[in-house]
């Protein structure tokens, strides 16, 4: 029993182990590699380290329930730029012209609802038609970002307004505007999924789907109010940047399904369902910037960044294998 | 214990101005912070990242840090964050969307970071919080090419009743209309009495430019010149022309030569072109950013020559890498 605790401590504490020696290893790098004579622990830094990781970690955080859940969701980059593209066209639209600012709360909300309307698209689809969760997102990440395109062309999408911008720019208590959005969707989430029974029933569903439906759990409503929540938290991570950015090019958010999943596979979740938890994930987001902004602190060339977090993905894999396996022996004797 | 008090205190002494000297050395070079659009997407912006850390490393008095964005806009915008944030002396930008870096642009700006947009602009609206454009001139190459086009007429003895058609870049793009705009005002200036009979867009897109040039062909019978917004559209209509069997009188020009061009030049099928160094760009860039750190005062639009280049004078320029 003492060493499966062990396991289970290495295998949930070892994404903030990572993070610390992320910081250490880049601290004192930054030393000696650095052009700045800045700390790579300044404050401002590692403010802006939070602030940056808000529009994955907000995704992150709703790809947590979904990977809980056993499904996975390829759609949020497109999404993500739809909601975009809503957002900030409708900021132009005649007939909010009239609104002054007040077109600001207007346009979150359409671009929300945006995310929501194509999330229950996904849900719909995997729960009337028990298709695998994989194959619908991958194809409706072709289909929205087919919409993106016939929106506007290969034209971006623009429209800055300076209110939303300082808005977007603001500092409450130091952190910005989009670390107190990370926040709340973290602390909401975490909140749904270890106190309520919907995030029960999420555990359940991913650890055995027949069980979960023996258990009289009705898992298709469950897994398509799970995609409209992903679908919220897309658009949302797209009002928080676009808010502060004004602009959005038809291509915006590729790939963002992949380091979404990187972060949460980073932060323990298991891809086969069951486990997973939205802290570990908040962490796998912060330890995927954190490399980002050491390697370019450290004047490492950027694509020295794709590689390392591909080895670490990897070896992190590897690790929760080995850690797992080691778990079952124990059992066995 | 004097001699050891006197000791300390020399070897204090010593310490400090070791330090001191080391301290006025760290701060000796200026540092530049560079964010590119997207290195390895193609050779121009590649070859561009090359010749601008040669650039800064031929220069020891600056330093420079070397970010790419990968063409994704948030990364971009963090980058311009951790420069600000590392206090560099400049930054320059080459944008992944001519809007989104705005307000990244204007944190360097209030944070009294002079910033360098290169290559292509941002928009209008950011122009207040940018030091200085470093770039080819749209225009000028427009009206260069019209002079190419006027010279050839000149020299077959046609420029009196040669007629031409052109074909633009995608409609909407600064660069789509600055080079028809500057070919449309110099054409008239140098050669008045040849006719631009139509413009039709090729959206930067060869096939696109061949298909326009099919209906062209079609509609005209006497087609003496082809101007096109760059030369993958230009090749892409001289393709059409060659497939007509019409290329023959034809002085095929574009607004930057490409590979295919300088190929096709080479053949002597088409005639010529306005010639962009990512080289010289790259340079011209690094070089706006430490006149501003200097303290020159340099204009808002800095841009940097682009000569023409013809069947004539080919000779003298490297084949392009884009």
């Amino acid at each position: 029993m003492e060493a499966g605790k062990l396991s289970k401590f290495l295998k949930n504490g070892a994404i903030w182990g990572f993070i610390l020696f992320e910081l250490i290893f880049f601290s004192v790098a930054g030393e000696f590699m650095s052009l700045s004579d800045k700390a790579f622990m300044d404050v401002d830094n590692m403010l802006l380290l939070l602030k940056q990781s808000a529009p994955i970690g907000i995704i992150a955080v709703g790809m947590t329930i979904i990977m809980i859940n056993g499904n996975i969701d390829l759609s949020v980059g497109a999404i993500f730029a739809l909601s975009a593209v809503i957002l900030l066209d409708s900021m132009t639209w005649p007939v909010f012209a009239d609104l002054g600012d007040w077109v600001i709360p207007v346009s979150w909300t359409l671009a929300l609802l945006t995310g929501v309307v194509l999330g229950a698209i996904n849900g719909l689809i995997v729960w009337k038609t028990g298709v695998d969760a994989f194959i619908v997102t991958l194809g409706s990440m072709l289909g929205f970002r087919g919409l993106v395109f016939m929106y506007n062309g290969e034209n971006p999408t623009s429209s800055l307004n300076w209110t939303l911008v300082d808005f977007a720019e603001a500092q409450f208590l130091g952190f910005h505007t989009a670390t107190w959005f990370l926040a709340v969707v973290t602390v909401v989430i975490w909140y749904v999924m270890t106190r309520t029974v919907h995030g029960r029933n999420a555990y359940a569903i991913g650890d055995n789907r027949e069980a979960a439906v023996n258990a009289g759990i009705k898992v298709g409503p469950h897994m398509l109010i799970n995609f409209m929540i992903i679908g919220f938290l897309a658009a949302l991570s797209a009002v928080v940047f676009y808010s502060e950015s004004g602009s959005v090019n038809p291509n915006d958010g590729q790939l963002y399904e992949l380091w979404v999943i990187t972060a949460v596979v980073l932060g323990g979740t298991k891809l086969t369902g069951g486990a997973g938890s939205i802290i570990s994930t908040l962490g796998g987001v912060l330890a995927i910037q954190l490399l980002r902004k050491g390697l370019g602190h450290i004047g490492a060339d950027t694509s020295t960044v794709n590689l390392v977090i591909g080895l670490i993905l990897i070896a992190v894999l590897f690790l929760d294998r080995q850690l797992n396996t080691r778990g079952k022996e124990e059992l066995k004797i | 214990m004097t001699l050891r008090t006197v000791l300390t205190a020399t070897a204090a002494t010593a310490a400090l101005t070791v330090a001191g000297a080391a301290h006025a050395e760290a701060h000796g070079p200026m540092r530049i912070g560079i964010t590119q659009n997207n290195v390895g997407v193609d050779s121009y912006q590649t070859t561009y990242e090359k010749a601008f850390i040669a650039a800064a490393e031929a220069n020891d008095k600056v330093e420079v840090v070397v970010l790419d964005a990968g063409g994704d806009v948030a990364r971009q915008i963090a980058q311009m964050e951790d420069l600000i944030q590392q206090e560099v002396d400049a930054i320059i930008i080459w944008p992944t969307n001519g809007e989104a870096v705005i307000p990244a642009v204007r944190k360097a700006h209030s944070a009294g970071i002079p910033v360098v947009v290169t290559n292509s602009n941002i928009a209008e609206a950011g122009f207040d919080f940018v030091a200085t454009f470093s770039g080819p001139d749209n225009v000028t190459q427009g009206s260069r090419s019209a002079e190419i086009m006027c010279d050839r007429f000149k020299a077959l003895g046609i420029e009196n009743e040669a007629q031409v058609v052109q074909i633009s870049g995608q409609p909407g793009y600064t660069t789509a209309i600055e080079r028809q705009q500057g070919f449309d005002d110099r054409l008239p200036e140098v050669c008045p009495n040849v006719t631009l009979v139509e413009t039709q867009p090729g959206d930067w897109n060869r096939e696109k430019s061949q298909q326009v040039m099919e209906a062209f062909l079609v509609k005209y019978d006497n087609i003496d010149g082809v101007y096109a917004g760059d030369d993958n559209m230009g090749v892409g209509a001289l393709n059409a022309a060659l497939a007509a069997d019409r290329a023959e009188g034809i002085t095929f020009v574009g607004a930057t030569n490409f590979s295919v061009g300088y190929e096709a030049m080479e053949r002597g099928e088409y005639w010529g072109s306005i010639y962009q160094s990512p080289v010289d760009d790259a340079e011209a860039a690094l070089q706006s950013a430490i006149e501003l750190v200097s303290g020159t005062e340099l204009p808002f639009l800095n841009y940097f020559d682009t000569p023409k280049i013809t069947q004539d004078n080919m000779s003298e320029f490297t084949k392009p890498v884009f």
